[in-house]
């Protein structure tokens, strides 16, 4: 009887086109599950100290999670893993949508591809075939476009993850696409995928995956789907705006329920933050000098929830959601329809950069989704480009024409084409804002507002302690998909977790900016935690439901028989997250160095708005965090002893 | 347990290879065929299709061949289900698609898409967490 994984992994060799399973013993997944942490454990000893990332000796992984399709929800995350070129240390990202499952099917826990192919190929695997096949046909054409001659050639069941235009073209910002444009963006490591000339995966099978017990997964999805189908039906949209306003007023905070958030999931999707966060203080505005008072109520109107629900065709599903956040909105223009656009996306070219119009963040998600560009590193690089030429550091002359002023809709549009097509200043801003300004030079490093090269996302650490916190000391730098201060309050943790500090149902807000040890605590578990639900496939909106509600400890021992308590799950989480760490000390990462922008820790402060006169003291919360790991605290590198404790050779 | 081909019974029909969903069976016209014990997956449409009893199953049980009119299609149950999709994912032939919206429901529901592909096997309805799927002969359908 199986236990939720496969027990092997296929290496693909592009550069000689052969083929080599390799078998995973069952101590490997016990100590790093799978995904996240299987990847990181096979990639730490295989990718040698300086390799280049977008070389030969670079090692790309697509894996799917130890939970996927055991018959536990919220399980179709997949992951891709590898040596980032946007930071130069450990890369991952992760999609959902149905690709993640028919790894499995085809037998694996995850595809590996080293080497370098010497012309465009795709890797096709059926059952228990597998070849390269020639892909100079499909090179140059777009994801989605990629995508639909796939399908129409291997037919019904097959699945598809791909690279667009941008990773062909190498932009350090681009990602891995699948199901008509989702994509897996951040790190990188689409141009990874096209430094190797591989286009796309393409895989059909139908291999079972079996568990342990499999009448006790159905009974924990069945109490965990009763939940997730409870429904409160709010609005108007608009409503969430003056909810935000009222939190930002209040000077007590309450602990949120993820289950509020679940709710609004369901109705909008992530676009239910569009008013509420700026309102909040949560989402940064104009390259991160704003507040919300330069965006006001008046000004997100544009972008409500509503206006996404008006033109939803149909809710998106990702393999074995029973929530349905995503969407198929119509839109006007070349494309007919697109992915509904995430509040990441809305924010990154919106607020961001001062643009109300909401037509044109509608245009650009479906043509960053197709050409396989990161919205949110595409909207933060545009809006250093901007504050650049508002600051005469770039001219008419550098951008080709374009009036690169705040809020320029047409010119943002523009700009993006370029970095898409890395056309004119579009060469040089498609590697994103740290490596743009190493170019521009001129001073702006100081307005490429990164986090260890990578553009931070829609969520104010001068708001959220515990953004700016996660932003600085991840492995994967500028991420808001691992932690916050808030998502401990919605994981509720301490429910499951023996040690872990509950938080009161009411608190003052002032709390939140004590910079004592209890973040630390509170943001390490975070960390730790992510990384077993990264190494499990599960989805982040699931388990904001809360540890009580969603049962993903139970759901690993029910897979794989092995009766391990929450906090040995904790441990495996802590033992990924240093691994990781350890991969970044190998290639030549300085931890300190990962830092987020000062503009965003509040050096200096805002004079206006929610977040006024905040500074995050992020040298202690980061070395207090080191200390939660056993790491060293002073240059945040793993002791000896901590890599002896975790058994990581 | 995997299905079995009975060497004495085998004919080479190459019924049961061509509808095979997992490329499990080898075999040539006329000559004995073979099941892979590692790519079975225990679907069953092997059995039914062979016209010479020469599958067993994997409870040993010799399988009877069943016209392919009779054989039982999933009927779903749109108030019970979550659009989850794992059937979707599960079905071996691909048979079952999500709808687009429902009137002002804007979850789209699995439907049986190809019912000509649909093998029967039920894997759609035991993997159904909620038991939104039940296996009806076409008949009563």
């Amino acid at each position: 009887m199986g236990k939720g994984y496969m027990g092997k992994v296929l290496f693909v060799d592009l550069g000689k086109g052969e083929f080599k399973e390799e078998l995973i013993p069952d101590e490997v997944y016990e100590k790093y599950l799978s995904g996240v942490g299987l990847g990181a454990y096979l990639l730490y000893n295989r990718i040698p100290k300086d390799a280049d990332p977008l070389g030969p000796e670079n090692i790309f992984g697509l894996m799917s999670g130890l939970l996927t399709g055991t018959g536990s929800l919220f399980s179709g995350r997949w992951i891709a893993v590898g040596k980032s070129p946007l930071t130069g240390g450990w890369g991952d990202a992760n999609c959902g949508g149905q690709f993640s499952p028919v790894i499995k099917r085809c037998g694996y826990d995850g595809i590996f591809f080293t080497g370098i192919s010497d012309k465009p190929v795709y890797l096709y695997i059926k059952n228990n075939k597998m070849e390269l096949r020639d892909a100079s046909d499909l090179w140059g054409k777009d994801a989605v476009e990629t995508e639909e001659l796939l399908l129409k050639e291997h037919g019904e069941g097959t699945q598809v993850a791909c690279i667009g235009p941008a990773g062909e073209k190498l932009s350090l910002i681009s990602g891995i696409c699948n199901d008509r444009g989702r994509i897996a963006a951040r790190s990188g490591l689409g141009a990874v995928m096209g430094s190797k000339k591989l286009k796309a995966v393409v895989l059909s099978g139908c291999k079972q995956i079996n568990v342990q017990n499999k009448a006790e997964m159905k009974r924990l999805t069945q109490a965990c789907n009763k939940l997730a189908q409870l429904n409160l039906r709010m609005g108007p949209g608009v409503m969430n705006g003056y909810l935000g306003a009222l939190m930002r007023a209040m000077p007590t905070q309450m602990a949120q329920d993820g289950m509020l958030y679940k709710f609004m999931l369901r109705q909008w999707g992530t676009v239910s933050l569009n008013q509420f966060s700026p309102e909040t203080g949560d989402s940064p505005i104009k390259n991160w000098m704003g507040s919300n008072k330069d965006w006001p109520m008046r000004k997100s109107k544009s972008v409500n929830p509503d206006v996404f629900t008006k033109c939803e065709m149909v809710k998106y599903h990702c393999y074995s959601c029973p929530l349905g956040c995503g969407g198929i909105c119509s839109m006007t223009g070349k494309y007919t329809e697109t992915h509904k656009p995430e509040y990441e996306t809305v924010l990154a070219l919106g607020g961001l950069l001062m643009n109300e119009d909401a037509d044109s963040i509608f245009n650009m998600n479906e043509i960053l989704n197709r050409a396989g560009m990161d919205t949110i590193s595409a909207g933060g690089t545009v809006a250093y480009a901007i504050e650049c030429y508002e600051r005469g550091i770039l001219t008419k002359d550098d951008t080709d024409g374009l009036e690169l002023t705040w809020g320029n809709s047409n010119a943002i549009v523009a700009l993006i084409h370029k970095m898409i097509k890395r056309g004119g200043i579009g060469d040089i801003l498609a590697d994103g804002s740290r490596a743009a300004a190493r170019k521009i030079g001129k001073g702006s490093e100081k307005y490429a507002m990164h986090a260890g090269g990578q553009e931070l996302s829609m969520h104010d650490g001068r708001n959220d302690p515990g953004f700016a916190v996660h932003y600085s000391v991840e492995p994967t730098p500028g991420r808001h998909t691992i932690g916050a201060l808030l998502y401990y309050e919605m994981f509720q943790l301490w429910k499951k977790v023996k040690g872990l500090p509950a938080v009161k149902p009411l608190y003052h807000k002032n709390l939140k900016y004590v910079p004592d040890m209890s973040k630390a605590i509170m943001t390490s578990a975070n960390s730790k935690f992510m990384n077993v639900v990264n190494g499990s496939g599960l989805c982040m909106f699931g388990v904001f439901m809360g540890a009580t509600r969603i049962p993903t400890f139970d759901w690993l021992n029910a897979a794989t028989g092995w009766n391990k308590s929450p906090n040995e799950y904790m441990d495996i989480g802590e033992r990924i997250q240093t691994l990781k760490q350890a991969f970044n000390i190998k290639h030549g990462i300085e931890p300190k160095n990962n830092k987020a922008n000062e503009r965003a820790l509040g050096i200096p402060p805002l004079l206006e708005g929610a977040n006024k006169g905040r500074k995050v003291e992020i040298d202690k919360l980061m070395r207090d965090y080191w200390v939660q790991f056993g790491w060293d605290q002073e240059t945040g590198k793993p002791t000896e002893a901590t890599l002896q404790r975790l058994g990581i050779a | 347990m995997p299905y079995t081909i009975m060497t004495e019974a085998c004919k080479g029909t190459t019924a049961c290879k061509k509808i095979c969903p997992a490329d499990a069976i080898k075999g040539t016209q006329k000559k004995l065929h073979t099941v892979d014990p590692v790519l079975c997956i225990e679907c069953g449409a092997c059995g039914k299709v062979c016209a010479n009893a020469a599958i067993k199953d994997s409870l040993g049980n010799i399988c009877i061949r069943v016209k392919r009119s009779e054989w039982e299609k999933p009927q779903i149950d749109n108030k019970k289900c979550m659009s989850c999709n794992l059937c979707i994912d599960i079905c071996p032939v691909a048979c079952l698609a999500l709808s687009g919206a429902m009137g002002k429901n804007k979850h789209g529901r699995p439907y049986l898409k190809d019912d000509k592909a649909c093998i029967g096997c039920s894997f759609c309805a035991l993997e159904c967490p909620v038991d939104a799927i039940v296996m009806i002969p076409p008949a009563a359908g």
